[in-house]
């Protein structure tokens, strides 16, 4: 008989061979990501060609942090893991994790997991390609505690990313199609995550109102730990929630699981 | 009436009616775009927190831009996304082939059969950023002004509909096109930027090769310092290049069209 870690070890080799099969889309996603990055550069370099420094941070300081959040997004972050659920949902073919003694969260996780070692393999390419470009930009601090912290807080945000993927593609059991639930998320998660810009240049009433929200510690947090954005108190302030959202994220999911199974009608056999 | 304007028109009515019958699904990706415009919006504002200009354009200036490249994206959205996105999935399941049966211009049946209200809904709202931006500036546009506005818009929907029809015709070469559309996402986020600021090999690539910055930038400078030929040409020529190019690259995609078998 199967001990529960073994278990939920193969599925994340099936994750890992199922993922490195689309190891070329991540790679091709992973140089698109490249022109998101021209983007900024061209965008931040206009904005600091007339001031030295936005929100206390150089243009150097900054360019990093957006770099170190593009491979943060590649290791930690949600691709498709929604509307995977979704369609196994949808499709019935979750019926056999109802009959098999295996948890469906944990299983889901495994090959979330599996998928992400892939893809922050594979971002790690295209940046090597653009770091003789870069590597004149690039600036992080020193401090050691700041590369000791950021590996739980990536974990947890890792975590945190999943649990809300996951949130979304229980809503399958409620709504048929969930794809306008997932782009309205991402536009919150983009903004609230500080994909479009760093929080702390956000004026300080929202900035302190997005620090209690979930969606802070899905990228911005362990991204603003490692570039030097929040100091060693806010970091212990910051894990406190961080651990807080992980918690109540599953906790919310167990609720949504049982009671969209109660809904769930399984056809065929 | 014309032939097909009256295709057009029953396909209009067959959206309208759709969205009557789905309006829980229209409100919502209604909202969808127009947070996804706010948080656009809010890019500029946050950075207008911290500096006074960007390549010399002030906030309201930038403003007009984001919001005519807005225009331009939500008419696309409106007016063909859904059709084109389709016809991607079409191509690979096969299911192409009720477009090739048709009797009418394939790529016209096949970029119009499907209008997303939600996307014309919100074009308003860009339509107000604009005028609220104008208003800030003090601008009093001429008739005549207005009007080259709206043409330039027109040829900027063109070019955007003739890079999405070229992307979308790439399935006819690698079967699996999925997820390649969102390649045309990342190339409009530079229609958001002033001309000023590319510099270099990106002043080359995306101002003269890809026509991305041109699109939102000739007809903004046509609102903000009057009619200017270099824009109005560079646009014309664009349109007309980009038309052509996908026109040429569909045909030939289509010729390598196998249908699926059954």
């Amino acid at each position: 008989m199967f001990s529960a870690s073994a278990k939920y070890y193969q599925s994340f080799l099936i994750g890992l061979q199922s993922n490195l099969v689309y190891r070329l889309n991540f790679a091709v996603r992973g140089f698109f990501s490249l022109f998101h990055l021209a983007v900024v550069f061209i965008l931040w370099g206009a904005a600091y060609a007339g001031t030295l420094h936005i929100g206390g941070f150089s243009f150097e300081q900054t360019l990093t942090y957006f770099l170190v959040m593009l491979v943060m997004q590649f290791f930690v972050g949600a691709f498709n893991e929604d509307y995977q659920i979704s369609e196994e949902i949808r499709s019935g073919l979750i019926n056999q994790f109802i009959l098999k003694p295996i948890n469906y969260f944990s299983y889901r996780f495994s090959i979330f997991v599996a998928a992400r070692l892939v893809s922050g393999a594979l971002i790690l390419i295209p940046l090597c390609v653009a770091l003789p470009f870069l590597h004149s930009y690039l600036t992080l601090p020193t401090d050691p505690w700041r590369y000791g912290l950021v590996i739980p807080a990536m974990l947890l945000s890792a975590f945190i990313q999943f649990s809300i993927a996951y949130c979304f593609g229980m809503l399958t059991f409620w709504f048929l199609e969930i794809q306008g639930f997932v782009i309205l998320s991402m536009a919150i998660e983009s903004l609230l995550g500080g994909q479009m810009f760093p929080l702390d240049l956000l004026p300080a009433w929202m900035l302190e109102i997005a620090k209690l929200l979930p969606f802070y510690y899905q990228t911005y947090f362990p991204t603003a730990i490692l570039t030097g954005r929040i100091d060693l108190a806010a970091t212990y302030q910051g894990f406190a929630i961080q651990l807080f959202w992980a918690v109540a994220l599953l906790g919310l999911n167990t609720v949504l699981w049982r009671r969209g199974l109660r809904r769930h009608t399984a056809v065929g056999g | 009436m014309p032939k097909y304007l009256k295709i057009w028109l029953a396909s209009a009515r067959y959206s309208i009616t759709r969205t009557l019958m789905f309006r829980f699904d229209f409100f919502l990706w209604a909202t969808v775009e127009l947070l996804w415009m706010a948080v656009n919006l809010l890019l500029i504002a946050v950075i207008y927190e911290h500096t006074d200009s960007i390549a010399g354009w002030k906030k309201y200036e930038m403003m007009l831009l984001v919001g005519t490249s807005l225009l331009v994206q939500r008419f696309l959205m409106g007016f063909f996304w859904s059709s084109l996105f389709e016809m991607g999935r079409n191509i690979k399941s096969g299911a192409f082939d009720f477009f090739l049966a048709q009797p009418g211009n394939i790529l016209f049946m096949a970029s119009t059969r499907k209008l997303d209200l939600d996307g014309l809904l919100n074009s308003f709202v860009a339509m107000g950023v604009i005028a609220y931006s104008a208003n800030q500036l003090g601008l009093q546009p001429s008739a005549l002004d207005l009007l080259l506005y709206a043409a330039m818009i027109f040829c900027g929907l063109i070019i955007h509909y003739s890079m999405l029809v070229i992307t979308i015709s790439l399935a006819f070469w690698l079967t699996s096109a999925q997820g390649i559309e969102s390649s045309y996402f990342t190339l409009s986020e530079f229609s958001r930027l002033p001309r000023a600021a590319f510099k270099g090999v990106a002043s080359v690539v995306f101002v003269w090769l890809l026509p991305v910055v041109v699109v939102s930038n000739a007809p903004a400078e046509v609102l903000l310092r009057g009619f200017q030929p270099n824009w109005v040409l560079a646009l014309l020529a664009a349109t007309i290049a980009w038309f052509v190019a996908a026109l040429i690259i569909f045909h030939r995609g289509l010729r390598r069209y196998a249908s699926a078998s059954s």
